[in-house]
């Protein structure tokens, strides 16, 4: 069964190419416009990944981070930031809130979905 | 000592403050036009990739019935590889610079928000609350004038503060990579 990946972006831009990368290497693929709506379809269905956007309307990444490491179903889940954001400062705040790792757009989708598949597999 | 006439000064401020407004508003104006064309274009690219993509993973399909009937030389079967190969950097690469879209985006919104902040600040100079008497001196007006100024500076900072740059990339190159 094939692993399903919340990616959370409020570019519809950058949400469909996050989403024909995922989807091409074989993934399912959940979309949220912006954290709340994120921290919705989290809570609607558990999923194996989260990919956050920082810098979003409504809720930010940091805050749908901390948010969805309250939910005891999302405390080992794998969340990966993928944002324009590059500072020390940031990715500093992103670990802290609980990401697990910092992907700085724009992506390569080869090795986006190289981390992926290093972070839960193929 | 005498200066110029308080009447003089307001109207003066007040045209600054109009001709400024003026051209900000053209500069919104542009940047919100650029910003649409851009989400349109974009739009348009994402469609006609998808489209594009979907009709080679048919042909590849197609290919492959033909290699599973033996109806291909082994050479022609290795030029295929090539082809896919080929077709596959290609579409990262398409992949990785219609993202330009995102950046573009945020920073011509950035813009917005300070040019919607300068004018504020430019409002400050036709709208400001300063008492002013037509008999009032050199020394009253350099006061007036300083206020603004300080209004002007505080403005600004928050302005500024406000304006947080999230997008620093001068180009499309792939971004970094850490896994905490």
């Amino acid at each position: 069964m094939a692993k399903t990946i919340l990616t959370v972006d409020d570019s519809g831009s950058l949400r469909q190419m996050v989403a024909f990368s995922l989807k091409a290497a074989g993934y399912d693929v959940v979309q949220a416009v912006d954290g709340q709506d994120g921290l919705n379809k989290a809570k609607e269905k558990t999923v194996d990944l989260v990919l956050t956007d920082q810098n979003m309307p409504v809720m930010d990444g940091l805050t749908l981070i901390t948010n969805l490491r309250t939910l005891a179903s999302y405390q080992r889940v794998p969340i990966l930031m993928l944002t324009t954001e590059s500072s020390d400062e940031m990715k500093a705040k992103g670990k802290a809130a609980g990401a697990n790792g910092w992907l700085v757009k724009p992506f390569d989708p080869k090795r986006l979905i190289e981390v992926v598949q290093k972070v839960i597999g193929a | 000592m005498k200066t110029l006439p308080i009447e003089e000064l307001r109207e003066l401020l007040a045209a600054v403050s109009r001709h400024g407004d003026w051209h900000l508003l053209e500069i919104e104006t542009d940047l919100q036009q650029t910003a649409f064309l851009l989400n349109e274009a974009i739009e348009k690219l994402s469609a006609s990739f998808m489209t594009v993509y979907a009709q080679l993973m048919e042909q590849q399909a197609a290919v492959q019935l033909l290699v599973e009937a033996g109806k291909l030389q082994p050479e022609e079967m290795q030029q295929l590889q090539v082809f896919q190969d080929n077709i596959g950097q290609e579409v990262n690469k398409v992949v990785t610079g219609m993202q330009f879209q995102d950046m573009t985006n945020q920073l011509l919104q950035r813009t917005i928000n300070r040019v919607h902040g300068l004018k504020d600040l430019l409002h400050e100079l036709s709208s400001h609350q300063f008492p002013m008497a037509a008999d009032d001196e050199h020394e009253e007006i350099r006061r007036f004038i300083m206020q603004l100024n300080q209004n002007f500076d505080q403005g600004s900072q928050h302005l500024t503060g406000n304006l947080r740059k999230s997008v620093n990339q001068q180009d499309l190159a792939s971004g970094d990579i850490d896994l905490f």
